[in-house]
């Protein structure tokens, strides 16, 4: 009965002999094209080291984003008629009301701070220092916790 | 997109698949314009294989386990779920996948070699981090539902098993051995102080399990041009051996914008290195030994 | 071979998995599959140029997740034992510019924590600290693009986006320029308009 099984399972199976390296080696480069790649970033577990990393990527382009836009706006500023001297800004800005210039404040201060505090961090790194995981841990939620605070602190300002 | 996704699962009986199939080039039929979706099919839509025995006091486990096959290349990956009784099997997530494999779906496929975390076979990412499954304890609340994937952003070669060639071969591109063009002034063994060797440590206990690596954003993105933190820590192994003569020559070799620099001290690589190393800090002291060089 | 004849695993091979497993398949059928490739979903200009002609037609199940920098099809250049290649070594790109970048972020601390403590930088001060942003911007946006836009699968994009950056980068610093010596300063202008 067991012999039988092998048997008819080889015949459904016919092996294949492969004349040559340079066709085995075809035959595993065209298997390789159907490979899937495996699940990243939605997989992998929300940890403080790469999340914090990313937010340090996406608060620095936030913030060299707008740098950028407002040195290439005041250039043209003239040209199209736009107003963005300080005193016609500033006045501008007084007539927002306290919520608008609170949360517009803090869209512009979290991403100052934590990019300021993680920066610290970075640079701390880059001299050797501070790479044990328990110490990226608890700096990073210190600098999670001081950049919250301290942007709460200067959009109230 | 999403809305045609249902199409893909919904589908049928898989004779009648296998039937056409085989007259229809998969990669001709329809060209890849990338490899396949990343994202597998959720196990809400799949089926769930039962504990073979289950007791009445049993503690049921669910694991959810990336699944691909190769002779099926135009399918989806998917997720399968296995239900097992814990008080039957190891205390190791390895133990359940070979208690899964032996006792349940012979068809499961995953590299397994010495089972005590000294081979790297089993790299594997459990429950969203890169480990050892043989060094991952089985987390024992059996509410909490385990998900085993292969190690992320990898080319899937069969369900767990990832190609890791690309890896080898920049590990090789290191020249991961002594160069030395002077004979040992003894002119038998290269020899080294306690302190010299006390540099290694840290370093040459690095199993190449691919476990960092393959945890590294910057790695996902840049496998083919940026080394990874597995290969630099290799690498910072030769140029911070003291005996080692081609220290300028291997800084020279990491000296251009992808190699070595696409690393941004992320230090995803020491939150999962499974063997307690730190191949962040590796990189780090090489970026250091080679600045205003 | 002792293992694979262990009846335990035949019985369960041929018995329970084949027809279990059967069922599990969520593949489609070739046909449906064929008929939706025929559909060519819109895609991004950044996936075009991303991907060679002759597989520009996204198959049913390209990736929704990933729309930037989808990866490729794998491909393996040589065989398994050659290493991989080598670059020359650029220390432009490499060492000097990380010390440089370093040098630059270290030197904008005192520069931003200055205005905080004086209320605002004198006009040299505050040159300076706009001439720290700008190139700290640079580089930052830099290795944005040198990271997401790989120079050996969309070369062209590469150089595009580089120009690009370089030519903001001028317009910006000259509008900076135009407005350290017409405005009160970017201290004094921030500092104003956020107590307004």
């Amino acid at each position: 009965m067991l012999a039988q099984r092998i048997a008819s399972q080889s015949l459904r199976r016919p092996t294949q002999t492969i004349d040559s390296d340079e066709a085995a080696h075809q035959i595993l480069a065209k298997q390789r094209l159907n490979r899937p790649v495996s699940p990243h970033l939605g997989i992998y577990r929300p940890q403080i080291t790469w999340y914090a990393s990313a937010l340090n990527r996406i608060t620095g382009c936030v913030l060299s984003g707008g740098f950028y836009v407002f040195g290439a706006a005041y250039l043209v500023a003239p040209v199209l008629g736009w107003h963005l001297e300080s005193a016609s800004l500033a006045a501008a800005f007084a007539s927002w009301p306290v919520a608008a210039k609170f949360l517009t404040k803090l869209i512009v201060s979290f991403p100052f701070t934590f990019h300021s505090f993680n920066g610290l961090r970075h640079l701390m790194w880059d001299l050797g220092r501070g790479i044990s995981n328990k110490q990226v841990q608890v700096t990073g939620w210190t600098v999670v916790g001081l950049s919250t605070f301290t942007s709460l602190l200067l959009a109230f300002m | 997109m999403a809305s045609l996704r249902p199409f893909a699962t919904r589908l049928g009986p898989r004779l009648f698949r296998r039937g056409l199939a085989t007259t229809v080039e998969p990669i001709a039929g329809f060209s890849e314009a990338t490899s396949k979706s990343s994202a597998p099919i959720p196990e809400s839509k799949t089926t769930t294989v039962k504990e073979p025995s289950p007791d009445a006091d049993s503690k049921i486990k669910t694991f959810h386990i990336y699944r691909w096959n190769p002779d099926e290349p135009t399918a989806k990956p998917r997720m399968q779920s296995y239900t097992l009784d814990l008080n039957k099997t190891g205390p190791m997530m390895l133990d359940a996948l070979i208690r899964i494999k032996n006792e349940i779906d012979p068809t499961l496929t995953f590299r397994r070699s010495c089972r005590e975390g000294i081979c790297g076979s089993c790299a594997m990412n459990i429950d969203g981090v890169n480990t050892l499954a043989c060094l991952c304890r089985i987390p024992t609340e059996t509410s909490k539902e385990s998900r085993i994937y292969p190690l992320p952003h990898t080319y899937v070669v069969k369900d767990l098993v990832p190609d890791l060639t690309q890896f080898y071969k920049q590990y090789k591109s290191i020249k991961p051995y002594l160069q030395r063009d002077t004979p040992p002034p003894d002119g038998r063994e290269n020899r080294q102080s306690k302190a010299d060797r006390r540099k290694l440590d840290g370093l040459y206990e690095c199993i190449l399990c691919a476990c960092c690596s393959t945890s590294c954003p910057s790695y996902w993105w840049n496998s083919e041009e940026y080394l990874g933190p597995a290969v630099l820590l290799q690498s910072y192994r030769w140029i911070a051996d003291s005996r080692d003569e081609k220290t300028a020559q291997r800084q020279d070799a990491l000296n251009n914008s992808m190699s070595l620099y696409r690393c941004h001290t992320i230090l995803n690589c020491s939150r999962t290195c499974p063997k307690g190393l730190n191949p962040a800090l590796a990189i780090a002291e090489i970026k250091k030994s080679m600045a205003f060089t | 071979m002792a293992s694979a004849l262990r009846p335990t695993m035949l019985r369960q091979a041929f018995a329970a998995a084949a027809p279990a497993q059967r069922c599990f398949s969520t593949a489609m059928p070739a046909f449906r599959a064929a008929q939706l490739a025929r559909q060519q979903p819109i895609k991004s200009a950044f996936v075009r140029n991303a991907l060679p002609g002759a597989t520009r037609v996204a198959a049913f199940h390209a990736s929704p997740a990933r729309a930037i920098l989808p990866p490729l099809p794998q491909v393996i250049k040589g065989t398994v034992n050659d290493a991989a290649q080598v670059p020359d070594p650029t220390p432009m790109h490499g060492s000097y510019h990380w010390s440089f970048e370093r040098i630059m972020s270290a030197g904008l601390i005192p520069l931003t924590v200055a205005p905080f403590a004086t209320g605002s930088l004198n006009p040299t001060l505050d040159s300076l600290l706009i001439a720290g942003i700008l190139i700290h911007s640079h580089i930052g946006f830099e290795s944005v693009i040198i990271d997401y836009v790989p120079e050996h699968r969309m070369p062209r994009l590469r150089k595009l986006l580089m120009w690009a950056l370089k030519a903001a980068t001028v317009v910006v610093g000259i509008g900076f320029y135009e407005f350290e010596t017409n405005d009160v300063g970017l201290t004094e202008a921030i500092k104003r308009v956020w107590k307004a």
